[in-house]
């Protein structure tokens, strides 16, 4: 009778035990899920309040000799950072190198807000500019098209 | 083997029941942010929409030897526009300038200091300094009016 009880108590540890690795493991598992839910929602929320406009005027060169001069408006409702790495550019459909770009903000503070502007001068160390030049910035997803013609 | 069975079942219906908790308030928290956000979205393109600008004149004039532009913009939409977000470039044949430091004097409809731009009123500022053939208004919504300058 004892060794009944006995392998009744081993069962049931076991069965607790189990039960506690796979409710472990399940919240766990949920918990990492909620995280990556919660990071996108953030992400996707950013990326529709993120808006810039290229106010250059395109009837003007935008282009000196040695690098093109934008002037960008942050027109959304997010604050971006004014760095580099933020702003990704194409000229005539090639990708313009981070170390090839430089970004003024023409405001005070460290953060591009809301009716900011900001100046991106591009060295022309990469590309080639002849005639009808096509500029595009992509910022948070993003895109915005400059054209002009030297 | 019946507590077996009620314990284990009840240790994985409490992991259920933490876990919906942690993925429910995840979710709604992303849902509402993404909500937020284009509710914002929607609201600064209805402003787009109802926003419109006519840079009525860009007068050259020359006085003591200081080139100065008098330009006069008129907010022809229905929203109230912002003075401060409000911005103004110079163009050459060659370069476009972006210029700072007329807000200070800026008036709307005669009046000075103010950063309320209504429908209706003219904004009326000087741009000193450099020589210029085109001015540029941008709102902050990104909606723009340009002119040639004129006079001598």
């Amino acid at each position: 009778m004892a060794s009944v009880s006995v392998s009744h108590m081993i069962l049931f540890i076991a069965s607790m035990l189990i039960a506690a690795s796979v409710a472990g493991v399940f919240t766990e598992t949920v918990g990492q899920l909620s995280s990556a839910i919660d990071d996108q929602g953030l992400q996707v929320s950013e990326d529709v309040r993120t808006d810039v406009e290229i106010i250059s005027d395109g009837s003007v060169d935008a282009y000196n000799g040695s690098y093109i001069r934008l002037h960008v408006k942050n027109t959304g409702s997010e604050s971006l950072v004014p760095v580099t790495d933020e702003i990704n550019l194409f000229v005539d459909g090639r990708f313009v190198p981070a170390g090839d770009v430089s970004v003024t903000l023409l405001s005070d503070g460290d953060l591009w807000r809301p009716g900011d502007v900001v100046r991106v001068d591009v060295d022309d160390d990469t590309f080639t500019i002849d005639g009808d030049v096509r500029v595009k910035l992509v910022v948070n997803g993003d895109e915005e098209v400059f054209e002009f013609r030297t | 083997m019946g507590f077996s069975v009620s314990g284990s079942a009840a240790i994985i219906f409490a992991a259920m029941f933490i876990a919906f908790g942690m993925w429910h308030s995840a979710a709604t928290d992303g849902f509402e942010r993404v909500t937020d956000a284009q509710d914002a979205h929607a609201d600064s393109a209805l402003d787009r929409q109802n926003t419109d600008i006519v840079v009525e004149s860009a007068v050259k004039d020359l006085d003591a030897g200081i080139t100065e532009f008098r330009v006069r913009v008129n907010n022809t939409g229905s929203t109230a526009l912002s003075v401060e977000e409000t911005d103004a470039l110079v163009s050459t044949d060659t370069r476009g300038e972006y210029r700072d430091g007329w807000r200070a004097d800026a008036t709307v409809a005669g009046t000075p200091g103010t950063d309320l731009w209504l429908p209706g009123e003219q904004l009326v500022f000087n741009l000193t300094g450099n020589t210029g053939d085109r001015v540029k208004v941008v709102t902050e919504h990104g909606v723009a009016d340009s002119a040639e300058v004129t006079g001598t």
